[in-house]
């Protein structure tokens, strides 16, 4: 269904996703994790939430998604309260790839891709064509057709990522949300993650939502840029609006250089130290 | 991860040689019970060779005469109702084949299926694979219920099913209760159990000093050991329903429970709403534990070994896990028993001791084998 037009869908309300005063607090005798922030995400691009740990970029993507209740405020998607859709509903048109996973040792690459058809079947239907479809092309978007009979347990770090993207593909949302998709990979498996993000966005026009540490990741491969510090949004724009040397001083408390690439036009962050100015106390987590 | 490489190579044969084994599984237990039917069909006080055994349970007469079998099956009451067949002279042979020792047999399938799918939803729904019926507390409270039933109310004995599924329901909420923070992990479960297990466990001992009639301890003896000995057609019609009912929702929900293996986070991103998913799938695994035990006491090990060899054997996607299951409890229940009946012949050993047996024995190896046994 998503094939075709994802960015149409005749007879609904507007599409997009947007929050409201978003507040989330993970325990009543601590500041909120995410305080009042509002936000609207790009249609059809690839946004990517940055900030230091415990800085509320995991707490916002998954309040966006609907996996945290949020204590106030309000999330739209397509033009409807994000609390009103069921949860078969939501995962059609939006999904969710945590940042650890778990799945029986046994379970094959090719079984996991076709967990991803969960909501498209109901109780007692057995899979369809479309659902074969689905799963083929997600294993071939994601390069794992040669592993889809290893067990999970048996591959990589990198290709198991790989594989549970390859599920979340199967699922066909138009929103997929990424929560650090690329924080335990080596460097190769990181660029084929974020290399396979921009297919998605560019081939099948996802909206794409991801948060990172790297912000040499987020300068090479988002649109637009979202930085977080202490529950709140500090600053959001391109890649070059966002990431200068004062804006990560504020968001990281590190001294940066910035470079452009002459070659790829890529700009590159270099980390140079602890910022001296930056507020002395820690971050809570 | 390099010295792990040649069991890549033997992934890629997964699909087809998971239905292979599968299909060899079914073969091999329904072998077992076919060959445990015979030995307990020919043995006993009035003993039979293999043959007349075989002449019985095939006797003519009785097939011949489908409404006899529908009469012992559904009993006088029921099937007088429906105007089933009265039966004409049937031989000695057959009618204590008919009526003792087929029934028995047929029990013990029950009881090894309510068994083993009750230890396979289970071990789904903790994410554990240590987690069983006996483990949970569902046994040690549907246990204590019937000995509570038979030494202090011995008049509410006509509802002993339906009380055992109460205790087991309480016991199995109680354990969860005890092991909840924020969310349960599979070390605080089992000792959950095991303090529930415990608790019940001393109280069922308690019990029989108020007793005075020793025809009653002996009752209760037999319900704690898990026995089979002089279970007949009644039994079979207080748990068949609660079998078909299991089995119906857990192969229908196997899907369910494939997507619960991925963690609940995960389960709910998909769409599911894991609470009321785990809520019904527990539900079943009580009621078919619960009603196995008010049939033949308390059986251990069955819910907790079945599932066990059998995802070893097939893998962990339930629709194989289950089908598989689903022969194999009972062959090791039915086979249990047989094996029960011959070891001290003319004695009747409970199967439930026999299984104890065998069950810490396989414990044993799987501790011994598996050094990350417990997760799933």
């Amino acid at each position: 269904m998503s094939e075709a037009s994802p960015q149409r869908d005749p007879g609904e309300g507007e599409l997009g996703l947007s929050a409201r005063e978003l507040r989330v607090r993970y325990r009543h005798d601590r500041p909120p994790a995410l305080d009042e922030q509002s936000i609207t995400l790009p249609l059809g691009q690839i946004s990517v939430f940055v900030g230091p740990n415990g800085s509320g970029k995991s707490t916002l993507l998954k309040a966006l998604a609907r996996q945290l209740s949020p204590e106030a405020g309000q999330v739209v998607l397509d033009g409807r309260d994000i609390a009103h859709y069921s949860g078969r509903e939501l995962a059609l048109r939006l999904g969710i790839l945590f940042q650890e996973n778990s799945a029986p040792n046994d379970l094959t690459v090719e079984e996991l891709a076709y967990h991803g058809r969960y909501p498209h079947r109901r109780l007692f239907e057995s899979l369809s064509e479309a659902d074969h479809q689905a799963v083929e092309r997600a294993l071939t978007l994601c390069g794992a057709t040669h592993l889809r009979h290893r067990p999970i347990s048996q591959i990589s770090s990198g290709q198991k990522q790989l594989a549970w993207i390859a599920m979340l593909i199967s699922q066909s949302p138009r929103y997929l949300f990424l929560d650090e998709p690329t924080t335990y990979l080596d460097m190769a498996h990181q660029f084929d993650v974020m290399n396979l993000v921009q297919r998605l966005n560019e081939e099948l026009g996802n909206t794409i939502v991801i948060s990172v540490h790297d912000i040499n990741l987020a300068a090479r491969y988002a649109d637009h840029v979202f930085a977080l510090r202490e529950g709140r949004l500090v600053a959001s724009g391109s890649p070059e609006e966002v990431l200068r040397v004062e804006t990560l001083r504020e968001v990281f408390e590190v001294e940066t250089r910035m470079f452009r690439d002459e070659d790829t036009g890529t700009l590159h962050c270099v980390p140079l130290g602890r910022s001296s100015a930056g507020p002395e106390h820690e971050t809570p987590t | 991860m390099a010295a792990r490489a040649p069991e890549w190579a033997a992934g890629e044969l997964q699909p087809h040689r998971s239905a292979r084994v599968l299909a060899l599984v079914a073969l091999v237990s329904s072998l077992i019970v076919v060959a445990a039917t015979l030995i307990q069909i020919g043995a006993g006080s009035y003993d039979m060779t293999w043959r007349e055994a075989w002449a019985a349970l095939s006797d003519p007469a009785l097939w011949r005469e489908p409404s006899v079998i529908l009469r012992l099956f559904l009993g006088e009451g029921l099937a007088d109702r429906l105007g089933c067949a009265t039966p004409d002279a049937i031989p000695t042979a057959t009618l204590i084949v008919w009526t003792v020792r087929m029934p028995r047999v047929l029990v013990g399938v029950l009881v090894g299926i309510n068994l083993a799918f009750s230890g396979c939803i289970f071990q789904a729904i903790t994410r554990n694979e240590m987690a069983s019926p006996y483990l949970l507390g569902v046994s040690s409270g549907a246990g204590l219920t019937i000995l509570v039933v038979l030494v202090i109310y011995p008049h509410l004995g006509v509802h002993l099913p339906l009380l055992a599924m109460v205790g087991g329901m309480v016991a199995f909420v109680l354990v969860y209760a005890i092991a909840w923070n924020q969310g349960t992990s599979p070390v605080r479960l089992v000792l959950a159990g095991v303090i529930v297990g415990a608790v019940a466990g001393s109280i069922q001992t308690a019990l029989h000093y108020l007793v005075t009639d020793i025809t009653v301890v002996q009752d209760a003896l037999a319900w704690t050991s898990g026995s089979l000995v002089g279970v007949g057609w009644t039994q079979v019609r207080m748990i068949a329903p609660w079998t078909v009912l299991c089995v119906t929702l857990a192969l229908s929900g196997a899907r369910y429970l494939d997507v619960l293996l991925l963690g609940d986070e995960t389960a709910k991103a998909l769409g599911m709403s894991i609470e009321r998913a785990r809520f019904l799938l527990a539900t079943a695994a009580v009621l078919s534990a619960a009603s196995a035990v008010s049939v033949a006491g308390l059986i251990g090990f069955v819910g907790l070994i079945v599932p066990h060899i059998v995802r070893s054997l097939v893998g962990s996607p339930h629709h194989r896990l289950l089908i598989g299951s689903l022969v194999a409890g009972p062959a090791l229940l039915v086979g249990a028993d047989a094996a029960a009946r011959l070891a001290l012949n003319p004695l009747q050993v409970p199967v439930g001791l026999v299984l104890g047996v065998l069950g810490g024995g396989f414990f044993l190896y799987l501790m011994r084998r598996k050094r990350d046994f417990g997760r799933l």
